[in-house]
């Protein structure tokens, strides 16, 4: 009875550090769940050679002169396919990491478990992030390294700034990801296909892997209106180091805001729609249904 | 005699079992099916876009240089339908197995009197369904956003490549349920298939775009044969051995020995699992 009293003594003293150990105990889960499947890690890879080799040729097949009349433009349009795949792959990861990932705790009934169990709901979530973070950042420094080898040099430039703005973007990504995973509880099954959809509407209006400026008008309008697109639209023109008509969405100053913004409010807005949804679910029993 | 016809008709009744059984699960999303169509739309835009970043305005002789038509929104279009429809087929055949594995009812499914190619033929129909309802409705309305006559062509011919090469689409998608059973790895393992098939069977670019290699590794992919039947005999793109009814000999073959093969291959597989660790383990 006096081991239970200090136990909880010392659990009121230190929540924050309960916390942590909480959330680095579900980091481990899930990368202790990667590793078990190293096929799917191996695959992960392969997959982004093969769509950076897809659009790569893709481009290809509206040239002339094969890859030596691409850069004739004045851009080099493969750094705005490697800058552009970066937060793509993000956002492919974010929304499968977090997103896909609740849902597939749901087919395997250890959704109510996790729910069930007295950790904090945020930890699980943010926890899957993490994973996403260290993963797709391998992947992205291989998609750099596997663009200079098939292309040529690619420009590299304002490093600092760049890394932060990718900073924010991402913020602001995991952000999505927290909404899409309380979508993934109202919508269930259509989740899969919702991601996809996101995957490519992403590709239209953020333009990852084209100017903006080739977009017809009403596209570059809704890309406007999306934080995410301003976000690339900033990355690349920065490493690029603002060649003529880059940024294209706004000027840089107010790019960085916007980013900057979307980094900071995403997220806890992201967050407070989980909780919703989750609380949605509990209240009408529906957590454990798909 | 009498037996034999009682057989075939209990396996009949019990593939359209399983497939009424996915149509009625399907109605429970109509989102997804709505979305379905969108996705081969969205496929398309992306190089239809890209085209634009290329310096030098004649993009449409450029693409024809390459690809034997001027006409890439439509080549694109069918491209991406194809692709979709192929990429169905892998979730829909090898994630059905993974996800009943997942689910926990497997193990069920196996102790039911019943053969369980028996019951995969039944979800395949019901896919093959599905996709073409899907993959039609998604090439006519990208023609209209596009701008495109989506009745150019030899549409009788371009329907019937499709249907004779769905099968053998199937067969592949059933072989990879095999190695989805054994290795218990799907997302990522469906996700890179479906860039190798984008990559392959080029969905965004002819065959002639890729090294000699893997240009013949290609021309082994069912869909290969059927995206490019599809695009010559609306598009006139050029069939690989020169006339329609080779290249329609060749996609039948593989539509039989293909499913063939890929069911020798699936029963060995199960027969393996079930006999180590079981089915139901993930």
């Amino acid at each position: 009875m006096e081991n239970v009293q200090k136990t909880t003594q010392i659990n009121e003293q230190r929540p924050l550090r309960d916390w942590f150990d909480m959330f680095w105990a579900m980091v481990r889960k899930e990368f202790t769940i990667k590793t078990r499947y190293p096929i799917e890690l191996f695959a992960g890879f392969a997959q982004l050679f093969i769509m950076i080799a897809v659009f790569t040729l893709a481009t290809l097949t509206f040239t002339s002169g094969g890859s030596d009349s691409i850069g004739e433009g004045g851009i080099n349009i493969y750094s705005i396919v490697v800058y552009g795949f970066i937060p793509f792959i993000f956002l492919t990861e974010t929304l499968w990491g977090i997103g896909v990932n609740i849902r597939q705790e749901q087919l395997q009934g250890t959704l109510e478990s996790v729910f069930l169990s007295p950790a904090s709901q945020a930890a699980s979530l943010i926890s899957r992030v993490i994973l996403t973070l260290i993963w797709t950042s391998l992947m992205s420094l291989m998609a750099i390294i596997l663009m200079v080898l098939m292309t040529r040099s690619i420009p590299f430039f304002n490093l600092p700034l760049a890394l932060y703005i990718l900073a924010m973007t991402l913020l602001g990504t995991f952000g999505i990801g927290f909404a899409f995973a309380a979508i993934t509880l109202r919508i269930k099954q259509t989740a899969q296909t919702l991601a996809n959809v996101f995957q490519f509407s992403f590709m239209v209006f953020c333009a990852p892997f084209i100017p903006f400026g080739v977009l017809p008008e009403w596209v570059k309008l809704v890309s406007r209106v999306i934080p995410l697109a301003y976000g690339v639209d900033a990355f690349r023109s920065t490493l690029m180091n603002y060649p003529a008509g880059f940024p294209e969405l706004a000027p840089i100053n107010v790019e960085i805001w916007i980013v900057t913004l979307f980094g900071l409010l995403a997220p806890p807005l992201g967050l407070w729609l989980y909780y919703r949804e989750e609380a949605r679910a509990r209240r009408r029993g529906s957590l454990g249904i798909y | 005699m009498q037996l034999q016809a009682n057989d075939i008709r209990a396996d009949l009744s019990a593939a359209a079992a399983e497939m009424r059984l996915r149509f009625s699960n399907m109605t429970r999303y109509p989102g997804q099916l709505a979305l379905e169509i969108f996705l081969p739309i969205l496929f398309a835009a992306m190089p239809i876009f890209l085209s634009q970043t290329v310096p030098g305005s004649d993009v449409a002789t450029n693409f024809s240089e390459n690809a034997g038509t001027t006409n890439y929104v439509a080549y694109l279009l069918i491209g991406s339908t194809a692709y979709i429809m192929v990429t169905r087929a892998f979730w829909d055949v090898a994630f059905w197995l993974r996800y009943e594995q997942m689910v926990g009812t497997l193990e069920a499914i196996y102790l039911t009197p019943t053969n369980s190619v028996v019951l995969a033929s039944g979800v395949s129909f019901y896919s093959a369904v599905r996709s073409l309802t899907a993959g039609l409705i998604a090439y006519l309305l990208g023609c209209l956003i596009f701008g495109v006559n989506p009745l150019q062509g030899q549409i009788g011919l371009a329907l019937v490549f499709l249907l004779v090469g769905l099968p053998a689409v199937y067969g592949i998608a059933f072989l990879f349920g095999a190695l989805v059973i054994k290795i218990k790895e799907m997302t990522a393992l469906i996700n890179m298939m479906q860039w190798g098939f984008a990559f392959l069977m080029g969905v965004y670019y002819p065959l002639s775009m890729l090294p000699d290699f893997f240009s013949f590794l290609a021309l082994v992919l069912p869909a290969t044969w059927l995206v490019n039947g599809v695009r010559s005999a609306i598009l006139g793109v050029g069939f690989f051995l020169g006339a329609w009814y080779y290249d329609l000999a060749v996609l039948t073959a593989l539509s039989i020995i293909v499913p063939i093969f890929s069911i020798r291959v699936f029963k060995r597989t199960e027969r393996n699992i079930r006999r180590r660790q079981g089915i139901g383990q993930f």
